[in-house]
């Protein structure tokens, strides 16, 4: 599902991935907290993509649902590069840059360092393909959203408080 | 999404004890607060994240939070979600008993800050709507249901609820989600009641309303 939102952007929701080869448009994922979104761009190619991750690997015995190709950072990086490369993108000569992977509540349940754990999961994921990430706003604990423009490449990461480019 | 029968039947069965719980919590907040307390219809809503992110008013959508796990003989999480203008509206109603002759109102910087008295009016707020909700919700069942401490944060609607949307939704691609809106008092505060129960602890609510 993509977000409705503003024209010219494309909003990837959690598990959800978007990409753009149009210069005009914009890739964004809104309101990160443990959740990663992983970003490529080529500068060659003006083509982008983005990823909205909620965890780092599914449980035993499962798998994510067509609608949300990118819930796992583990199964998630290859549909990921897939529409990149669908969309003329080359993963080779792209930047990889991540935000995201806060820890906003102690929850009562559950893994308490997912956050952490999502960013350790996509770094090992990237590096497993030989890629690596050029940058990224990832821990702490504040809500983030990233907007990625198409055409120029900047990426913005934008809390509640400040906005800053990556 | 396309429920099965069974499964609509069981939500139901759910949907009923839930709109019993949320009048409890309404009346446990007017208690609380002197004022009158409506709530709009309960909704209940089995949905995807992006639906239950939705009830929160959207991802990007800044929120004061109280948190609380559910714990006992129910497992799940509850938010109370207030958007920030209408949560210093509802301390200050809470606060207003407490300032005695001559003491200074509340001094606040920007919308999203929050006082140190001002968050814990909140966060007792959350405690006392929650409890009431998971006191309701738990008649019956053999063991007590009850919140953990709750925690209060201002943010993104969406960074607060996708720690606890991976929790739920790790091994599933749907869940069920309970909320309603309170409208409390002259000074119109709205808020909204997330009830977000574990699957299995559905089953276990079941078999105590059928009686099994």
């Amino acid at each position: 599902m993509t977000l409705a939102t503003a024209p010219g952007i494309l909003a990837a929701g959690i598990g959800e991935l978007v990409v753009s080869g149009r210069p005009d448009e914009v890739l964004a994922a809104y309101g990160l907290g443990s959740c990663v979104a992983l970003v490529a761009w080529d500068a060659t190619a003006r083509v982008g993509a983005l990823a909205h991750f909620m965890l780092p690997a599914p449980p035993p015995g499962t798998s994510p649902a067509a609608a949300t190709p990118a819930k796992f950072v583990e199964s998630g990086i290859e549909p990921l590069l897939a529409a990149f490369r669908s969309a003329g993108g080359d993963p080779g000569r792209a930047t990889f840059r991540a935000a995201g992977g806060a820890a906003m509540l102690a929850l009562s349940s559950g893994d308490l360092a997912i956050g952490r754990r999502n960013a350790e999961a996509l770094s090992a994921g990237l590096a497993a393909r030989g890629l690596r990430l050029a940058a990224s706003d990832l821990g702490g604990s504040q809500g983030r959203t990233v907007q990625l423009e198409v055409g120029s490449g900047r990426l913005l990461v934008r809390s509640l408080t400040t906005t800053r480019e990556l | 999404m396309t429920a099965l029968p069974a499964q609509l039947a069981a939500d139901r069965l759910v949907e009923v004890a839930f709109r019993r719980a949320m009048d409890e919590a309404a009346r446990a907040l007017g208690a609380l607060s002197g004022e009158i307390v409506t709530i709009t219809e309960p909704e209940i809503r089995r949905g995807s994240a992006a639906d239950i992110l939705a009830l929160a008013g959207g991802p990007e959508q800044v929120v004061l939070a109280v948190y609380a796990g559910i714990a006992g003989a129910l497992d799940g999480h509850a938010l109370l979600i207030l958007p920030p203008d209408d949560a210093h509206r509802l301390a200050a109603i809470l606060l207003l008993g407490l300032l005695g002759p001559g003491e200074l109102p509340i001094v606040r910087g920007g919308p999203f800050e929050f006082d140190e008295l001002e968050t814990s009016a909140l966060q007792e707020a959350g405690n006392v709507t929650i409890s009431a909700f998971l006191n309701e919700l738990g008649r019956g069942l053999a063991a007590p249901v009850q919140p953990t401490v709750p925690q209060v944060v201002v943010e993104m609607a969406g960074a607060v609820l996708d720690a606890v949307l991976s929790d739920l939704l790790a091994d599933r691609d749907d869940l069920l989600a309970s909320r309603t809106t309170f409208v409390a008092g002259a000074r119109r505060v709205e808020g909204t009641l997330l009830v977000l129960p574990r699957a299995g602890s559905l089953d276990v609510l079941l078999a105590s309303i059928s009686g099994a």
